[in-house]
């Protein structure tokens, strides 16, 4: 380190600065847009959370009172169970959906990457158009679901209403989430199965360990580092899941399917009050920023051990 | 390790520079909206007067903000019509979709984006705008100009603050009955009268309803029963003193009629994303109660062919012990942005607009004009393809806003929104509902 400071470039800048320049101009195109995009927003969201403002008089600082205020709101505890709610089965499912597609895709089978592409293709399909056909499949009376639901024998009465019911609004759109997610992360789990190696397996089978107990005792802690990824991803998206509740329900009937997100939307939108928004907004950041961080920790012990 | 920190150092710069000019960015155009906002509107209005006097014999652009025009021929015509009437100005429309205009409307006035003149989607969204000062006052105008402003029937009124006036109305929509007169036809039934009470009309929907037909339908907005909750003029949907007690009747009657099956299922017709247009068009459903802008669509669906059967218009029914004519509806408004650098020719676009000019031309595209009279009605009655009998169906004589222009006005609607569901997907009962309302509106406004 030393010896390179000392070593001069014919036009006399030292070897040191020179890449630490290069380097930050490979990172100056990205970190822009993020200053300009992400950064200064969340700072300008901070700060608003301390304000009362409308978006037009000037802002008057109030400290801590928009955070009193939501925590004091049923709405907004509401919204928070809700979207804990929604965010516990949706990681749970997507990740189990995920991985028993990757591992059933997995194999050489005939037509494997028209599987791939089928399963893989909720992901990048138009959420509005979607969510219109989920909408429709969903209809309580004359429903795709309910329909094929009454073939395989639920009573007439007993058939869920999924949006149209406040108790089974929630998992339609847990359903959803769940369909769109998983061919995106059957996708990194796919790339991880690829990576075991096989001499794994032989010795395995050597020892004469069952299909089950190769699975339990190899494949899933060999996909660690995915598991934490995809958990990871998978939280983040569900807590900030906006666009699927918008257009399905619009988090109704009544507020059943309102989350986090929707509530600040509201807030934003409906009651122009963007010091409660950005409050909300925070509450919503630290959650997502807390759970993230307790995974690196738990993560890195687990890498470590391995 | 020192050129790192200076590094460090220069991007931390970096970022706080670009978070003090956001910052910075803002409250300079918040302080600048300030000056120009109703205390000193009218040093701005002859400041400007001035500037355009001395300009004159050039052409002035206006920039005006609405929403969907290319499918909206009225606004078009009208604006054309101002053009040519108006040849030293120059309109320039900034068209946003419906959906996104209340957003784009407010980011475009906080954001100091040049906007003349605007016209407002939710009548109820003027009080907001006037708290944020991006109203101008137009009332040294109008009294240069000696508008008349009984001409409008008082739905003015609602836009003016403090005595003074913000905003005028150019359209009046209100709600009338649409019916299939087919359907009638077939049962041998007299076609609905411009007098008919709400009982009456949930009797004949009965006597209308079965073998695949409906005799109603009821969308699923509020509106739907709040509608008619204030329709007498006494109530409006802010006052949770009351507990609601006044909304129940309207309410029973909606809930009676879906397990009655005289209307479709409420949750059936929402998770079908199913439109009133499309619905009332397919040709099962005997009445319909909906705004006077479906006139123009109902036009266009029969000479497209969507809709094959003969239609009318009937004036709305109207609660026991309220007069005929006692309507419910909501204005769209005018009105200028404080920090216009050309009030004045947005001035005269807002009072042609607003006067018998504007009004004479929306009259003719078949749209209802704010100052609508006996001459009026009749020109919109006697646009080809409209039904019989139109002009007598669209006399009103009261109409009472559907969401007052008071602060809070989106919450409670939300509120009602949501409640609403849960009454008519059968979640709670009425009751239970107006309940909810109640406890929920308190809460807010308490």
């Amino acid at each position: 380190m030393a010896n390179a400071t000392k070593q001069e470039t014919k036009k006399g800048i030292s070897l040191n600065l020179r890449n630490t320049l290069v380097g930050l101009s490979f990172i100056l195109p990205n970190f822009i847009g993020f200053a300009v995009f992400t950064l200064v927003p969340v700072i300008f969201s901070f700060i608003l959370s301390l304000m009362k403002w409308d978006g037009f008089t000037p802002m008057e600082f109030v400290a801590f009172d928009n955070f009193v205020k939501i925590f004091g709101e049923k709405k907004f505890i509401e919204s928070l169970g809700h979207t804990v709610y929604f965010a516990f089965f949706t990681v749970l499912l997507s990740m189990a959906a995920a991985l028993a597609l990757a591992l059933l895709l997995n194999q050489k089978l005939k037509f494997v990457n028209f599987f791939r592409s089928a399963i893989f293709f909720p992901y990048v399909a138009s959420i509005v158009a979607v969510s219109c056909v989920w909408k429709a499949m969903f209809m309580e009376d004359g429903g795709v679901i309910n329909s094929a639901l009454q073939m395989l024998g639920v009573a007439e009465d007993m058939l869920p209403g999924w949006t149209a019911s406040v108790a089974w609004a929630m998992p339609a759109v847990i359903i959803v989430s769940v369909w769109r997610n998983m061919g995106y992360f059957m996708i990194i789990y796919l790339a991880a199965l690829q990576d075991i190696p096989n001499s794994l397996y032989e010795a395995a089978e050597m020892d004469g360990a069952s299909k089950w107990q190769q699975f339990v005792r190899i494949t899933f802690p060999m996909l660690t580092p995915s598991h934490f990824f995809v958990f990871m991803m998978l939280t983040i998206n569900s807590f900030k899941t906006f666009d699927l509740i918008f257009l399905m329900t619009e988090g109704g009937p009544g507020t059943a399917t309102q989350l986090l997100s929707m509530y600040v939307y509201n807030k934003a939108f409906i009651s122009w009050d963007y010091g409660v928004t950005s409050a909300a907004s925070m509450v919503l950041f630290l959650i997502v920023a807390t759970i993230t961080v307790l995974q690196f920790r738990v993560e890195k012990k687990f890498n470590d051990f391995m | 390790m020192k050129i790192k920190r200076i590094a460090a150092l220069g991007m931390s710069g970096l970022m706080a520079a670009s978070v003090l000019t956001a910052c910075g960015g803002s409250t300079s155009s918040s302080s600048a909206t300030t000056s120009s906002g109703s205390t000193g509107s009218e040093s701005t209005a002859s400041e400007s007067t001035a500037s355009e006097s001395t300009a004159s014999g050039e052409q002035v652009s206006l920039k005006v903000s609405l929403w969907d025009a290319t499918s909206n021929p009225a606004d078009l015509a009208a604006i054309e019509a101002f053009e040519a009437a108006n040849p030293d100005i120059k309109v320039d429309l900034i068209d946003i979709p419906s959906t996104d205009y209340n957003t784009k409307l407010n980011t475009m006035l906080n954001g100091g984006s040049q906007l003349d003149v605007y016209f407002i989607k939710q009548a109820d969204m003027t009080k907001s705008f006037y708290d944020k000062g991006q109203l101008l006052d137009l009332t040294p105008y109008i009294e240069e100009s000696g508008v008349d402003m009984a001409a409008y029937n008082g739905t003015a009124d609602g836009f003016a603050f403090d005595g003074k006036q913000y905003g005028l109305p150019v359209r009046t929509d209100f709600y009338v009955l649409y019916y299939n007169k087919d359907l009638f036809d077939a049962k041998g039934l007299e076609y609905p009268s411009n007098d008919m009470t709400w009982t009456e009309f949930e009797e004949l929907a009965g006597k209308l309803s079965g073998d695949g037909n409906y005799g109603a339908l009821m969308h699923t907005w509020q509106a739907m029963a709040w509608n008619w909750a204030i329709q007498d003029g006494q109530h409006s949907i802010m006052d949770y003193e009351t507990g609601y007690d006044f909304a129940k009747t309207s309410y029973d009657m909606l809930v009676r009629m879906q397990e009655n099956g005289y209307i479709q299922d409420y949750g059936q017709l929402k998770s079908g994303n199913i439109h009133y247009s499309g619905a009332f068009a397919q040709g099962n459903v005997a009445m319909m109660p909906m705004g006077t802008w479906f006139i123009g669509t109902m036009k266009a669906k029969v000479d497209s062919g969507e809709a094959d059967f003969n239609w009318g218009v009937a004036t709305i029914p109207h609660p026991e012990g309220v007069e005929t004519g006692y309507t419910v509806g909501a204005s769209t408004p005018l009105g200028i942005n404080p920090a216009t650098k050309v009030a004045d020719a947005a001035w005269r676009f807002v009072e042609f607009m607003t006067g018998a000019e504007g009004a004479a031309v929306y009259a003719k595209e078949g749209y209802i004009p704010a100052r609508a009279d006996e001459t009026i009605l009749e020109t919109v009655a006697s646009n080809e393809g409209m039904p019989e009998g139109l002009a007598e169906a669209l006399q009103t004589k009261n109409i009472t806003p559907d969401r007052p222009i008071v602060d809070k006005v989106g919450d409670v609607d939300q509120i009602l929104a949501e409640q609403h569901s849960m009454i008519m997907l059968g979640e709670c009962t009425v009751d239970e509902g107006l309940a909810e309302i109640t406890n929920q509106v308190k809460d807010l406004l308490a």
